[in-house]
């Protein structure tokens, strides 16, 4: 018996799948807004002299690179409202999860590329009277952005697919809204087919641009993608 | 001020002590699978030859560009309908993941043989060596040496990835946590302890990635 594929129930509820796909971007994109940032801050405190600073940065990063997304998603929904007594709706604690979580990832990224600058280039604007503050703003993080640009929409992508785990906390998503398709229609095998597809389609592009660049600043050998 | 309790947690330390072993044995299973079809598909990617080349590309991008939690899913929920059996949480989980490192492993693959200088193929050629004696003998050590860090990281990015399972009720370490937490209700004291089981878990591994890969920049 071969089964009999409809489609049928997956176009009429196209409405649900796209705030589906809008709430999906939503969370990554502001996710993004705060999570970049704050990699930026976090990259400057883990390459400033202090020993102290330096090592209160690293022990950041390597929390959040070293326990699983999930794990700090749920401890941030289920832990956080008891622990301070306030009230986290399911769309806050992902924003949070995910900004903390890819800051530590953006921040190894532009400690990467901050690192990849020749030395000469902070002196050279020392010499010429610059502080600290406008050589990093002015002289080399300029160059280490150009660098880091197929690191980071990698990262962009990573993000994007980790946001699916925000339908465990039943916030509608892509995937929850697909969930809740397949349940009222019993169709699983087309709902979860087409949302696939939808994913694919908007993160295939992005990695093939990704690669593109990354090919273009390796032949000018500027790329720090590892 | 809340009032920490981590007794209830402790004297549960056998829920937990299974989802540990389920979180490893998930995915001690689905990198060993996954290296290894890794190779496979790897040396398809590297293939000149389409019919090789064409299927296996298509594979890792799909693989690659699509979340791991929509696999797990479509294997849990698609799965049966279109082969009219039952897969169990388990086996679901396994095939999501699984497929998932060969992707990513493949790429590792490709990228450490092409890494190799073209001499080496012909040197092996000149030898007289087939097409997998050269691989076999002269290509791969060389390339899995270069390739070991990566690997390393992909098995961190594994472990990560087993509590994916919970959502389809596969009994890892996440997925008991949640189950003692909703008994006892005490998240906090259970996921803290959890968070911190993963860090000393993933954490060496993290390190060891570091060391390897300043070691390779040498």
């Amino acid at each position: 018996m071969s089964y009999e594929w409809d489609f049928a129930v997956v176009f009429q509820n196209y409405d649900l799948l796209l705030l589906g796909l809008i709430n999906t971007l939503n969370v990554t994109g502001v996710s993004l807004l705060f999570g970049i940032p704050l990699g930026l801050f976090v990259a400057l405190l883990r390459l400033a002299d202090s020993k102290w600073v330096s090592r209160s940065a690293g022990i950041f990063i390597e929390f959040f690179r070293s326990t699983p997304p999930l794990v700090q998603l749920f401890w941030i929904f289920f832990v956080l409202p008891i622990l301070f007594d306030i009230a986290i709706d399911p769309y806050s604690a992902s924003i949070i999860a995910f900004s903390i979580q890819s800051s530590a990832f953006f921040a190894e990224v532009f400690r990467a590329g901050l690192i990849s600058i020749d030395r000469g280039q902070w002196e050279a604007g020392y010499a010429i009277g610059m502080t600290r503050k406008q050589v990093l703003r002015r002289v080399t993080l300029p160059q280490a952005v150009k660098r880091m640009i197929p690191a980071f929409l990698e990262r962009i992508i990573e993000l994007m697919k980790t946001t699916t785990l925000v339908s465990a906390i039943s916030y509608s998503d892509l995937l929850f809204q697909a969930n809740d398709i397949a349940q009222q229609t019993y169709r699983p095998l087309e709902v979860f087919s087409v949302v696939a597809a939808m994913y694919f389609f908007v993160l295939w592009p992005t990695s093939v641009a990704a690669r593109g660049l990354e090919r273009r600043l390796a032949v000018s050998g500027e790329s720090t993608a590892a | 001020m809340y009032n920490w309790d981590f007794g209830i947690v402790f004297s549960n330390w056998n829920v937990l002590g299974i989802g540990l072993l389920n979180t490893i044995k998930l995915a001690a299973l689905c990198l060993v699978t996954g290296l290894s079809l890794g190779l496979l598909v790897g040396i398809a990617r590297y293939s000149k030859r389409k019919i090789f080349n064409w299927p296996a590309s298509i594979f890792v991008e799909v693989f690659r560009n699509t979340p791991v939690l929509v696999q797990i899913m479509w294997f849990f929920f698609a799965l049966p309908i279109l082969l009219q059996t039952q897969i169990n949480a388990f086996s679901a989980a396994f095939l999501g993941l699984t497929m998932n490192t060969i992707a990513f492993s493949s790429e590792i693959f490709r990228g450490g043989i092409q890494s190799i200088a073209p001499g080496q193929w012909e040197a092996g050629k000149a030898l007289g060596m087939t097409y997998v004696q050269q691989m076999q003998r002269v290509i791969l050590p060389q390339a899995i040496s270069r390739m070991i860090p990566a690997f390393t990281n992909r098995g961190v990015e594994l472990v990560k990835m087993t509590t994916l399972a919970s959502v389809i009720a596969f009994g890892e370490l996440l997925h008991q946590a949640k189950t003692i937490s909703t008994i006892y209700f005490n998240p906090i004291e259970t996921y803290t302890v959890v968070a911190l089981i993963f860090f000393v878990l993933i954490y060496p591994g993290t390190l060891l990635v570091r060391k390897l890969e300043k070691r390779a920049d040498q």
